[in-house]
């Protein structure tokens, strides 16, 4: 079941999402977002109103995690590439 | 019982119906195949919804009570979306002309699905290697020797899982005394762990990918073909996911082990380049939330857990499936050689960046409305777990949310244009798109058919705190990408194979293997050599003895024979004067 039917095309060949318009709308648009969610947890009306531990009522503390968590992921993580990491053919040699 | 009354058993059962139907696209043409498919599946699913709830198909076999089919609100969910993931897959892949994988196509969902019905032990353990022998053809179903090794691999652990739940039933029922499959608990009234409980919890360990029992998905799924992977996705884990439910609800052990099972498989998904392996490690980290909330086991989590199951069944199809058409029409599912198709996968792409946002729990799709559910529970056990789910939850977006789309769609470009996907492929995709979005946006069918009613009855996943904590923690997660892409340092995707846990049996284990079975033919020479030397020895003494040749056959002359006859008879004279 697959159908390779590929026409190539040039490169870059001017797709929207390539469009520096688009990237500074959408990294715009993602910015007022994460402002807008940030200031929103500012509001103590809008918090948990049963939390289960203090630092829930921090403002913004899911945000500050949520950046911290994917940062590590990505920086630490990719390390594992040196201990984890073969050539593509490791196991074709092997088995 | 009469004849006619066990045929009944049999087929009320949706189960043995779907097996019915893959044994008929065996045996009729290759082009009715997709309707057959498609019209036992309504069969079976109108049969689960006549039956109902309770208990059908009982009947006695050497005293003891067998329960073929059990309808409760538990096994009513995964049989529900058990029969949606049929559907899609059947459609997505319309058309296909292999019979062996026409047959998997149905039978192996059927064994899920007979496995998530059993109301015995017995009945479970039958599904359970039917569920293992069907799913094996579509892992073989590329007929390359890659896959055969892979798939040989596969039915190995399958089949372990399998004596394990044999052993671990014939333990519970020498203890017990009963075949029922409910509630085990995995320590008696003293903490002390019960051995049959143990055996059957590593057996559902084993198909769940419990971590370093895990790696079985990412050797064997990837391997498949198209809708193979996909098949495979849904049903053997899910299987274990239920069985778990059922068997080992509020067992804290489960708590860690699921906690484990979300973060490590994020590292894995992170450096891997091949896509549809990306998606099997979430398969691992997804199965992770769900066994969490198993083994918090109160009503909220519980029913987290299992609408998550269902939820997760859809997007995650989803995702397989944006991945596989963009493989059926540029034939790779590496991130170094895809890019840039959104130029002309405009829906695929759509469709992608739907399950993306589902199964990163966004609001409004389907993730978010039974996840907070799990992450709620955790927080209530402790704030590790809690931190890790939430932890979790980013690495889900990094992988799966972010991973997926970006480096099949955008990234760089790698100059490819294909078609749009195939109609049928994009039916079942739009189809799980508006499911994963119906859901999210009015979950109440699904919460509907969640076990505890009146738990979720009073919940309400969109209430403000909820929504803007979420929203947080991924918009800034989002930020985090946009930020490391921007200096350049996010990784670029390298062609490789990562090792994992599979590299213990498939290098150091085959190297032992095969010098054990070296070892075991020189020893077997050798003692063979001793023994035959031996045999040969005395073989020959007796030919010596006793052949043709030897001193016992010799020929006596008469005279002889005559002269000793005179002396022993002289000799009883002699004895018989003294007498």
């Amino acid at each position: 079941m697959s159908d390779h039917d590929q026409n190539h095309g040039k490169p870059d060949d001017g797709g929207w999402a390539d469009n520096p318009i688009f990237i500074r709308a959408f990294l715009g648009l993602l910015i007022i977002s994460c402002i807008a969610a940030a200031a929103a947890g500012l509001n103590a009306a809008w918090h948990n109103p049963h939390p289960h531990f203090a630092i829930e009522g921090v403002p913004a503390f899911f945000a500050i995690y949520g950046f911290g968590a994917f940062v590590f992921i990505v920086l630490v993580g990719q390390h594992l590439r040196k201990l984890v990491g073969r050539k593509e053919e490791y196991y074709d040699e092997r088995e | 019982m009469s004849a006619s009354s066990l045929l009944s058993v049999f087929l009320d059962n949706p189960a043995v119906i779907l097996t019915v139907g893959a044994l008929m696209c065996v045996a009729t043409p290759r082009h009715l195949a997709g309707v057959i498919m498609l019209v036992v599946t309504a069969i079976s699913a109108a049969k689960l919804y006549s039956l109902g709830l309770g208990n059908y198909g009982v009947f006695e076999l050497f005293g003891e009570e067998i329960t073929t089919i059990r309808i409760d609100p538990l096994s009513r969910v995964f049989a529900v979306v058990f029969h949606i993931a049929i559907a899609l897959n059947v459609i997505y892949a319309w058309g296909q002309k292999d019979r062996a994988q026409n047959f998997a196509t149905l039978a192996y969902p059927a064994a899920a699905l007979g496995g998530v019905l059993a109301g015995d032990f017995i009945t479970l353990f039958i599904w359970w290697e039917m569920a293992a022998i069907t799913s094996v053809f579509l892992v073989w179903a590329p007929g390359t020797r890659a896959t055969y090794v892979s798939g040989m691999r596969y039915l190995a652990i399958q089949v372990l899982s399998g004596v394990l739940l044999l052993a671990g039933v014939v333990l519970f029922y020498r203890e017990t005394g009963s075949f029922a499959f409910d509630a085990i608990g995995l320590r008696d009234g003293d903490g002390a762990i019960k051995l049959a409980a143990l055996v059957i919890f590593l057996a559902f360990g084993i198909k769940s990918a419990f971590p370093l029992l895990h790696n079985w998905v990412q050797d064997a799924y990837p391997k498949s073909t198209i809708s193979g992977t996909i098949i495979l996705s849904v049903f053997t884990t899910k299987l274990a996911v239920y069985a778990l439910a059922r068997g080992f609800a509020g067992t804290p052990e489960l708590i860690y082990i699921g906690a484990v099972m979300t973060i490590f498989p994020i590292f894995f998904a992170l450096i891997e380049n091949d896509l549809r392996k990306v998606l099997t490690y979430s398969i691992n980290n997804q199965v992770g939330f769900m066994i969490v909330g198993i083994g918090i086991g109160t009503a909220a989590s519980l029913n987290g857990a299992v609408g998550y199951a269902f939820s997760n069944i859809i997007f995650e199809s989803l995702l397989f499936m944006a991945v596989g058409a963009a493989m059926f029409r540029t034939g790779t599912s590496k991130a170094t050689e895809l890019g840039g198709l959104y130029r002309t996968m405009p829906l695929t792409l759509t469709f992608c960046i739907i399950g993306a946002l589902s199964i990163s729990a966004f609001p409004g799709f389907a993730g978010f409305v039974t996840k907070g559910l799990i992450v709620d529970g955790a927080a209530g056990f402790n704030i590790w777990i809690w931190l890790t789910l939430l932890f979790a939850s980013a690495g889900v977006l990094e992988h799966a949310g972010i991973k997926i789309p970006y480096f099949t769609f955008f990234a760089h470009d790698s100059g490819k244009r294909p078609k749009e996907a195939p109609v049928p492929m994009l039916i079942a995709m739009g189809v799980a798109a508006i499911l994963s979005i119906g859901i999210g946006v009015h979950p109440e069918p699904l919460y509907a058919l969640l076990p505890d009613q009146e738990q979720i009855a009073g919940y309400h996943p969109y209430s403000a705190y909820h929504i803007i904590e979420q929203l947080q923690l991924l918009l800034w997660a989002i930020l985090a990408f946009a930020v490391l892409i921007l200096i350049k340092w996010y990784p670029a995707e390298v062609p490789s194979t990562n090792l994992d846990t599979d590299w213990f049996y498939r290098v150091p284990g085959r190297a032992f293997v095969t010098w054990a079975v070296g070892a075991a033919r020189v020893i077997w020479v050798a003692l063979w050599g001793i023994f035959s030397g031996r045999l040969h020895a005395l073989m020959t003494r007796i030919y010596t003895m006793h052949g043709p040749e030897g001193q016992l056959a010799r020929n006596w002359p008469i005279g002889f024979m005559a002269l000793w006859t005179a002396v022993l008879l002289g000799f009883v004279l002699v004895l018989s004067f003294l007498a």
